[in-house]
């Protein structure tokens, strides 16, 4: 049984320049950020996206998350379709972004992930104990009733990871988890994530980080220039060399990468 | 979603608002402040006029009173809208407000409510520094109060829906709620009556809702008319509602779905 299904999905972002555009001559024309890709991730499954910046990664997590629609093709979660069935799929999915600058930066850790629980219909009996199991599980206990304005980046992103959980969502969606945490909190995350699959949460996760791939997933689609170019499963003694290399091939980049080191060499 | 549900959410929002209003602490006492300064200008203002101007029969201080403290009540609401979408593109919170379980509609409403219930309290405090401080003298017919004040309680919404659509469709509807709010100040007989316009411009204000709500509230709060003299407003300000507010649901929801096709809702 598949949690989510991408089938021929196609998403263009057309750049409309403003008025007197010869003043700053923005970019006209539009972007194409995922071209026919259809995959699936089977339930209770870790999928890691992997891709160069702009190759589609998190536009396949804002799909699945209801933040973009696509322009053909479905987008399905857990069987109900994001373009007719949003406020379903919305039940079912949390998120953590990437972005730091996605909380109420006047209220504590607390009260941000107080009031996001009370959106997603965490019953109010419950929210103080999910909220503390949250802040234990990511770390921030201690920080809970800091202001998150006063946040470093690495807190910020764990309270993001806090906030996907604390729905307790059957499908976990995770952009860059780590980029900004320490060593001991990245290992310490990855296995949170293992711990989530186990209980049959659906995880996806886009990186650029190969060892973070092979501590997490199960299957890795490898996405360039918005076209899925390799898919397939990572057993337990794929290694980092192996993925990394199974990444340059698919995706051409290390010729790429050679071409420049001769061309720095010289 | 079941009433208690609502009501849980309902209460999310309102103490997000309120944390957030008492941590900015400089803004919440400038605020009173300056509504006392105000009403202080336009009580002299209205004693160097003189008592022989008395717009649409009330004497000019009441007449402010109730057209400025009303008007800023309404358009602060219309305004909660919009800020509320702009605030939340700006915090970058909007995405994932709109992802969460709860109908971004129903989200919208309630943080626009949460703003009301602000704008509520301002409105009593002013009305009664008036009263207390200045010693307007008000004859309230309560009923008649508490219906145009329920219209135009749902008139600002419809309003206020259609300018959080705009928002999120061109990112600066401030500019142009800006330019709606001025004319709205010249034409709906806020500071001075209607009858002092041009023809011209006297039949565009009755197109104005919140021309019937001021005449409304200026009835049954300064000379307590009964309830069956407010029929003209009440009908006008009815239709109005039951005009605008679907009519701006359905704006807002497309609106949406095209930010979430084009990929817009985190621009700000």
């Amino acid at each position: 049984m598949n949690s989510v299904v991408l089938e021929s999905v196609s998403k263009v972002f057309r750049h409309r320049p403003a008025l007197f555009n010869w003043l700053g001559r923005e970019r006209r024309g539009e972007t194409r950020a995922l071209d026919v890709v259809s995959l699936s991730v089977p339930a209770g499954r870790v999928l890691v996206l992997l891709g160069p910046n702009g190759s589609g990664k998190t536009s396949i997590l804002k799909l699945v998350s209801t933040m973009l629609l696509p322009d053909s093709g479905r987008v399905l979660v857990e069987g109900a379709d994001t373009l007719r069935e949003g406020h379903r799929v919305r039940k079912h999915v949390g998120f953590a972004v990437a972005s730091e600058r996605s909380f109420f930066p006047r209220l504590s850790a607390r009260e941000n992930l107080n009031f996001f629980a009370a959106l997603d219909d965490v019953p109010r009996k419950l929210r103080g104990e999910k909220i503390d199991e949250v802040l234990a599980q990511t770390g921030l206990l201690e920080a809970a009733d800091t202001l998150v304005m006063k946040f470093s980046s690495g807190m910020y992103q764990r309270l993001g990871i806090a906030r996907a959980l604390i729905k307790e969502p059957s499908i976990l969606l995770l952009d860059e988890p780590t980029r900004s945490l320490d060593p001991v909190s990245a290992t310490h995350f990855w296995h949170l994530v293992r711990g989530l699959s186990e209980r049959a949460a659906t995880v996806m996760l886009a990186t650029h980080s190969f060892t973070e791939a092979v501590a997490v997933g199960h299957f890795v689609a490898v996405l360039y220039q918005g076209s899925l170019v390799g898919c397939g499963p990572l057993s337990s003694y794929t290694t980092v060399d192996e993925l990394r290399s199974l990444y340059f091939e698919t995706t051409g980049e290390l010729e790429e990468v050679g071409e420049m080191a001769v061309r720095a060499g010289a | 979603m079941n009433l208690s549900s609502l009501l849980d959410k309902m209460a999310a929002v309102a103490r997000r608002d309120l944390l957030t209003a008492i941590r900015y602490r400089t803004g919440f006492f400038a605020l009173a402040g300056s509504a006392t300064v105000e009403l202080a200008a336009f009580y002299y203002l209205s004693r160097a006029v003189g008592p022989a101007f008395r717009p649409q029969g009330f004497d000019y201080f009441p007449f402010l009173l109730v057209g400025t403290g009303f008007y800023a009540f309404l358009v602060k609401g219309v305004n909660a809208f919009l800020t509320t979408v702009a605030d939340a593109q700006q915090t970058g919170t909007l995405e994932v407000l709109m992802t969460t379980a709860t109908p971004p509609t129903l989200l919208i409403f309630m943080s626009a409510v949460s703003a009301f219930a602000g704008s509520a309290l301002e409105l009593v405090l002013y009305l009664a520094t008036g009263l207390i401080v200045f010693g307007a003298p008000l004859h309230p017919n309560w009923l008649g109060c508490a219906v145009i004040f329920t219209l135009s309680l749902v008139l600002a919404i419809a309003i206020g829906i259609g300018a959080a659509a705009l928002q999120l469709a061109i990112q600066k509807g401030s500019a142009v709620l800006w330019l709606l709010g001025s004319g709205t100040w010249l034409l709906t007989g806020t500071l001075f009556p209607v009858s002092s316009l041009p023809k011209a411009l006297r039949s565009f204000s009755a197109l104005i809702p919140i021309t019937h709500s001021l005449d409304g509230m200026r009835l049954a709060l300064l000379q307590g008319v009964p309830f069956a003299f407010l029929g003209r407003e009440v009908v006008t300000l009815g239709l109005f509602c039951l005009l605008l507010l679907p009519f701006s649901l359905l704006v807002f929801s497309y609106t949406l779905r095209r930010a979430r096709l084009e990929g817009t809702l985190s621009f700000y």
